[in-house]
């Protein structure tokens, strides 16, 4: 017999390791399907979520890249400044575009990749505490 | 503990319906005062028929779910559940209308293959390995490696933005598919490095440009912490080019398959 403990509490600060980004790409496409079991009795209810992310290449993708590579520029030493200034320029215009697809397409997980970031997430310990229970 | 299955009260109220979060042994108990789904949130319960049980929890149909707090409670009651006994996690947003269909058309009409399902998770859980690319470490990678980037960017830098649209894009395919192909050669790096430590995996498509891999596992709980170690080792060694995160133990999001999935609406 097993006891499951429960989820954090709702006041206490629930643990969040994953971060709301990994939730959506685990819980949203990942798991059993209702409807492939239960088809009489089943609800619909309407449902706020987006569909996981999937990366897609394309023009804008590409455009990113360079953009990036433009930017580790900036700094180094040979760099005159006409080119600093034309370097700035750019970024700053490509940084509003790009905040306005991400505002458009995918508000979730741009609130999501905010959330993660605070979560107190380090390479190789970001994983919730295990409870050494039964093995 | 002394949690009970209880009756719902009403069953014939409203606009209540039964949202259910995944499928169990039947000798499992819930601590009272969890809580699941929806606005306020529904106490969960557990339903049973026989050696099987569902987690489930009272929800509205006239309110929409899936506001952050719905997603992470949804996890998080699987997750914590998935650490100490088998558990088949249902996707997000399954709902019926009552106790009796989860009791008979859910957990009666497929008792054999839940019970075999669970078997196979007994003693295992999911952890997912999550890498993201430092991205000026991995760019500078790629212009150190191709030299056809380094001269793009040459052409590129300083010159009138509209002017070199199409250098910007070929500069950026490059750098595109070669992030790409190191995906595919970390991911077979990671994958061979935790071999020893895992039952299966499953490698996830990238939800991000600069995704270093991102990939599911299923393990043996007595090889959990082989397999922390394994990773530590490696978020180590990928230091200054890869954040590593390893998440788990998570429910078998990634390992439990609909035998008869239904067409997509």
């Amino acid at each position: 017999m097993t006891v499951m403990q429960q989820p954090g509490g709702m006041s206490g600060g629930r643990p969040q390791p994953s971060g709301l980004a990994d939730v959506i790409d685990t819980i949203l496409d990942k798991g059993l399907v209702l409807d492939a079991y239960v088809r009489v009795s089943l609800v619909g209810i309407e449902l706020l979520t987006i569909d996981a992310r999937v990366v897609i290449a394309s023009v804008d993708t590409y455009l990113r890249f360079a953009e990036a590579v433009n930017r580790l520029d900036i700094g180094h030493d040979k760099e005159t400044l006409p080119d600093l200034v034309g370097d700035m320029e750019e970024g700053g215009a490509k940084h509003k575009t790009k905040g306005a697809l991400e505002a458009a397409g995918d508000k979730l997980r741009e609130f999501a990749e905010s959330q993660g970031g605070q979560g107190g997430e380090r390479a190789g310990a970001g994983r919730r505490s295990r409870k050494n229970g039964d093995s | 503990m002394a949690a009970r299955t209880r009756d719902r009260q009403d069953p014939g109220a409203g606009n209540k319906a039964v949202y259910v979060y995944g499928i169990l042994p039947g000798d499992i108990e819930i601590e009272p005062g969890t809580t699941g789904v929806g606005d306020p949130p529904g106490e969960v319960r557990v339903v049973r028929n026989g050696d099987l049980a569902a987690l489930v929890s009272d929800v509205d149909t006239d309110k929409p779910l899936g506001r952050p707090e719905d997603l992470y409670a949804h996890e998080e009651l699987l997750d914590s559940s998935a650490a100490d006994v088998p558990i088949l996690p249902l996707r997000f947003g399954a709902v019926v209308s009552s106790d009796e269909a989860v009791t008979g058309e859910l957990l009666g009409a497929h008792h054999d293959e839940f019970m075999a399902a669970l078997q196979q998770l007994e003693g295992r859980a999911e952890y997912v390995v999550r890498g993201r690319y430092v991205e000026d470490a991995i760019l500078r990678e790629v212009l150190s490696e191709d030299q056809r980037t380094a001269q793009l960017r040459d052409q590129i830098r300083g010159a009138d933005e509209e002017a070199t649209r199409e250098l910007r894009i070929q500069l950026g395919e490059i750098l595109s598919d070669a992030v790409t192909a190191k995906r595919e050669q970390d991911t077979r790096a990671l994958g061979d490095a935790v071999a020893d430590n895992v039952a299966a995996s499953v490698v996830r498509p990238p939800t991000h440009d600069l995704d270093a891999m991102n990939i599911a596992f299923l393990v043996e709980t007595s090889a959990a912490d082989d397999l922390e170690e394994t990773v530590a080792a490696l978020a180590d060694d990928w230091r200054d080019r890869i954040e590593l995160r390893l998440i788990g133990p998570l429910a078998a999001y990634d390992f439990v398959d609909t035998a008869n999935p239904a067409p997509d609406s």
